[in-house]
């Protein structure tokens, strides 16, 4: 029923209380301006040998919660049977090139806003135990979530490629300032491929932008401009490249498993949940919606690399000898799963790939975290001696199995509808790749079972530190990722009055997302035979 | 409002005039004098952008005010103040002379601006250069006998190449150029002479490989550096955007080796950043970088390619001036930058906002002037050079992430590494605000970049191109 509705959209819009109370033509600008706003403000007070660590903290922490406040209100007052870009605001900024400040959500990135409301407030818990540089760290923390924000809800290819290059700075300062002892390496991985996946989405726009006329970047002219099969094909390959670079995908995944080990926990889980799901979204928002004879010529290749990428992550993660490398490789699992949707080119993989961007950064981020605070309470890394924690961590167990769920995409997970339709939307087009997607489930099932049951259920090693469970702080993020994977696993349409179809507060993250994906996906529609029309 | 044209020339003149008397004056240092510089080099961007917009020639034609030279001169003038105001004077030679020559290249470039003609562009980068010398030889007489023969040489260079065109086109008038360069086509006796100018004003410009004046401004005091890194480089960008709009009927006799030398400055400006450990060798080779992506908006030959030519080398010219001075005496190791966050907040967000605009990260005044000359390079289909633009840029973004994590990821050294090389500017409150201010302009020009980029367009439609 519920991926029937996805792909038949309803045509009457789902009341839900309280909507049209609170309004703001600059909602999109609130989101991206406010945390650089406030890094700004916490730049200026004085902070004499760290006196107000904590209250730079707790400044975080509130503009994260407003920010969740106002993107909740803007969740709960979309329109979730409009396929139109919503809460839209343009004005110009470099008018003699044609480049605009534009901005606007659609189902997928109302979704995506939603997961870095989610990720930012978690991002800031887990970075509760920061005790160097915090007012430093947290400006660049609330600087990434800014540029984050601002490349998922650009309208304009240039605030795309503004915003999406602005995250590599903070990101990497942050991982080279606070990382591990490899926090060098780690860095400038990461802004080698961060950077190469920029400079390729700079050369796929300016492509398009030299190609459509050279008058505007705006996504409503240059994405629907008539292109060449041929140019298609070069843009085409340079966004999956761009793309690759940030979620990553084999064989562009260098940086994953030093940035994911080394960074804070806090970066990691922002890199983990939002900040590297924007290469899915970007392969969604621009690829396949627009450049169809790209998308079609391109598909099976990338299926193979999102296939490779799932195989080579279970493989990796079963031979790792460090808990957070192993954690690290199987945070590739969902954006290889989210673009595997993506190239098989049906409406219904399509409608799971974009809930899998979020079901994907919570899962991710939660593995990540999940790896990061056990090995930090069993002070070590290492997997041979990381065995038999459960007793000693009741918390962190079902923390890890919860992780593993989501990953798998288990029923009552939010991940499992999204895996549903992608598996089931790509059969019919991609089915080599989907048996090769399948068994590097499979695959990544088994790692998780062989880590799962060597760390926790294993025969406990007396050779180990001494192991403790997370504390309150710790399980407050954790439980947040865990909740947000459980509620929109259990309620993924809403939670409903009993017995009416009347959303109570939440219209359903399932709705809200797929309002737009009609539109994207309707190039991609087969057909429909004479018989089945009459 | 013609007659008050000028008076924003007249005033930087007088103030120069005035601040070489105080400095025979030889009495102990009078410490209102930077504040007043800066209010004065204030007051003229002011009355600029009053004024600046009304069309007039003067002097027979030889000096035309249009929205080129409107955009140039409010550049080089809030450059020139945010320079003056941001510099340590503790750390400077004669600091009356230094303000003086900063003002007298301001002027060069305010020249050169509003020049019709080779004289006046000739002129006004002279006047640029030579205060460049007198500033490095304040401190170090060698190193400005260095500059004399290393721009002595490009002068050369621009000289022969200007007299050639002359010859050639048999008017030295940039509108006569314009209009009988398209009847002449483009043959080779326009095309040797351009090599030899471009060639001398990529020297001028210490575009690598033809930084050889580079290492002058290693040990020369960091207004010094600042000048020759910025106003000197934009000076000669600046003759070269007015060339190359006069020669664009006949593109192939300057944009093939305008292409040729952004790419070497680009791939090689970035490359030399990320291998150099000292700050301010690393700033210069990012400004040369940056100033790579200038020509690479000229050897467009069309007016969007220019007009974002002109916008990044506000960004440019507002960045490299000002970078040295705010950065102080750190001319040694990485280390001599630091714990700057913690000791010096204002100074080292300037410095740190300076070093990643010249790398054109986003969201910075550097990156929108790129993103723009990219845009230009794709409608032009020179893909290749922003393709190679885009390498270099890669590798100055890593490297300006490198002194900026000295600046803010690391803590001071013991003051005996300290006094090796790393001496700390001194805190005043006119160098914070100007620090302050710098920052705003910096970060400002890119978010407000509508009104400027529009400014710019009208500039180099004021050039005669379509």
């Amino acid at each position: 029923m519920i991926l029937a509705g996805i792909v038949l959209a309803s045509p009457s819009p789902a009341a839900v209380p309280g909507a049209g109370i609170f309004t703001s033509p600059l909602i999109l600008s609130l989101t991206i301006w406010v945390p650089v706003a406030v890094a700004i403000a916490m730049s200026t007070i004085p902070n004499p040998r760290g006196r107000y660590d904590t209250l730079m903290k707790q400044i975080a922490f509130f503009t994260n919660l407003g920010l969740m406040f106002v993107l909740f209100v803007a969740y709960n007052q979309f329109q979730t049977f409009l396929p139109t870009m919503q809460y839209e605001e343009k004005l110009p900024w470099l008018a003699s090139i044609g480049a605009t400040y534009h901005l606007g959500v659609d189902g997928p990135s109302m979704t995506m806003m939603m997961l870095s409301g989610l990720i930012g407030i978690t991002s800031v818990l887990a970075s509760w135990g920061v005790r160097e540089r915090v007012r430093s760290y947290f400006i660049l923390l609330l600087l990434t979530q800014s540029a984050v924000n601002g490349a998922i809800v650009a309208h304009d290819m240039f605030v795309l490629v503004l915003f999406w290059g602005a995250a590599v700075i903070p990101i990497a300062l942050l991982v080279l300032g606070w990382g591990g002892p490899r926090r060098e390496a780690a860095t400038w991985r990461l802004v080698g491929y961060w950077g190469l996946g920029t400079a390729a989405l700079l050369v796929a726009v300016m492509t398009a932008y030299a190609a459509s006329g050279g008058s505007s970047f705006d996504m409503d002219v240059l994405l629907k401009a008539v292109l060449t099969p041929r140019v298609q094909l070069a843009v085409g390959a340079a966004l999956v490249v761009a793309a690759a670079t940030r979620l990553p995908l084999f064989p562009l995944h260098g940086w994953a498993r030093d940035v994911y080990s080394e960074a804070p926990l806090g970066v990691s889980i922002v890199i983990a949940g939002t900040a590297s799901r924007l290469g899915g979204y970007l392969l969604l928002r621009t690829l396949v919606a627009a450049e169809h004879d790209a998308s079609r010529l391109l598909s099976p290749f990338i299926a193979g690399l999102a296939a490779l990428t799932i195989v080579y992550a279970a493989i990796a993660a079963l031979r790792s000898t460090d808990m957070r490398w192993a954690a690290a490789r199987l945070a590739l699992v969902p954006g290889g799963l989210t673009v595997f949707g993506l190239a098989a080119l049906a409406p219904l993989s399509i409608a799971g790939s974009a809930l899998s961007i979020f079901t994907g950064g919570l899962a991710a981020a939660l593995i990540v975290a999940a790896a990061w605070t056990l090995t930090d309470r069993a002070q070590t890394r290492s997997m041979q001696l990381l065995s038999g924690l459960a007793p000693r961590m009741p918390i962190l167990t079902w923390v890890l199995i919860l992780a593993a769920l989501g990953l798998l995409g288990v029923p009552l997970m939010a991940s499992y509808p999204a895996e549903a339709m992608i598996l089931l939307g790509s059969f019919k087009n991609q089915p080599v790749g989907g048996f090769a997607v399948a068994a590097g489930l499979v695959l990544t099932a088994v790692a998780l079972a062989v880590i799962v049951h060597r760390v926790l259920f294993g025969q406990p090693n007396h050779d180990a530190p001494a192991a403790s469970d997370a504390s309150l702080g710790e399980s407050w993020y954790l439980g947040l990722l865990a909740g947000g994977l459980l509620w929109v696993g259990l309620f993924p349409g809403g939670p409903k009055l009993p017995g009416t179809d009347q959303p109570i507060f939440d219209p359903g993250l399932l709705n809200v997302m797929s309002a737009g994906i009609t539109d994207i996906a309707s190039a991609y529609t087969p057909p429909s035979t004479p018989a089945a029309t009459q | 409002m013609t007659n008050f044209i000028l008076v924003p020339e007249a005033l930087v003149v007088a103030g120069a005039v005035v601040l070489l008397l105080v400095a025979r004056a030889r009495r102990r240092s009078r410490r209102w004098l930077p504040t007043a510089a800066v209010a004065l080099a204030l007051i003229a961007l002011i009355v600029e952008l009053w004024v600046g917009g009304t069309l007039a020639t003067f002097f027979g034609g030889a000096l035309v005010q249009d929205r080129f030279a409107l955009f140039a001169k409010a550049a080089v003038l809030l450059s020139a103040a945010l320079a003056i105001a941001v510099t340590d004077w503790t750390d400077e030679d004669a600091p009356a002379i230094g303000m003086a020559m900063i003002l007298l290249a301001a002027f060069g470039v305010m020249v050169i601006a509003s020049a019709s003609d080779f004289v006046g562009l000739w002129a006004g980068l002279e006047l640029a250069a030579a205060a460049g010398v007198v500033l490095v030889s304040m401190r170090r007489t060698d190193l400005g006998l260095r500059l004399v023969v290393v721009g002595g040489v490009a002068s050369a260079l621009v000289l022969m190449g200007l007299a050639f065109v002359y010859a050639t086109a048999g008017s030295a008038d940039l509108p006569t150029l314009h209009r009988t360069v398209g009847v002449a086509g483009p043959i080779l006796p326009f095309a040797i002479p351009i090599f030899l100018l471009l060639g001398g004003l990529a020297m001028r410009a210490g575009v690598p490989p033809f930084a050889l004046g580079l290492g002058v401004q290693s040990g020369a005091s960091p207004l010094a550096a600042g000048l020759i890194i910025g106003l000197v480089a934009a000076a000669a960008l600046t003759v070269s955007i007015k060339i190359a709009a006069a020669l664009t009927p006949v593109p192939a006799v300057f944009a093939p080796y305008l292409m040729v030398i952004a790419a070497v400055a680009m791939v090689g400006g970035g490359a030399a950043a990320l291998a150099t450990r000292s700050p301010r060798a690393r700033l210069a080779y990012l400004a040369a970088g940056q100033a790579g992506w200038v020509a690479a908006g000229l050897a467009t030959h069309y007016r969007v390619g220019v007009g974002a030519s002109l916008f990044l080398l506000g960004a440019f010219v507002l960045a490299a001036t000002t970078g040295p001075a705010v950065m102080g005496g750190a001319d040694a190791g990485e280390f001599a930058l630091a714990g700057m966050g913690v000791l010096r907040p204002a100074r080292a967000a300037g410095v740190a906002l300076v070093l990643l605009s010249l790398a054109g990260a986003p969201p910075l005044a550097g990156f929108f002037g790129e993103f723009a000359v990219g845009a230009a390079l794709a409608q032009g289909g020179s893909l290749w050079l922003l393709v190679l633009g885009l390498l270099g840029a890669l590798m100055s973004l890593a490297a300006a992430l490198g002194s900026v994590r000295a600046i803010y990821l690391q803590s001071p050294p013991d003051e005996s590494r300290r006094a090796a090389g790393g001496r700390l500017p001194v805190l005043t409150r006119l160098s914070t605000y100007g620090a302050a201010a710098l920052c705003v302009a910096i970060a400002g020009y890119g978010i407000f970049a509508s009104p400027i980029v529009s400014l710019a367009d009208q500039g180099a439609e004021a050039l005669g191109l379509r």
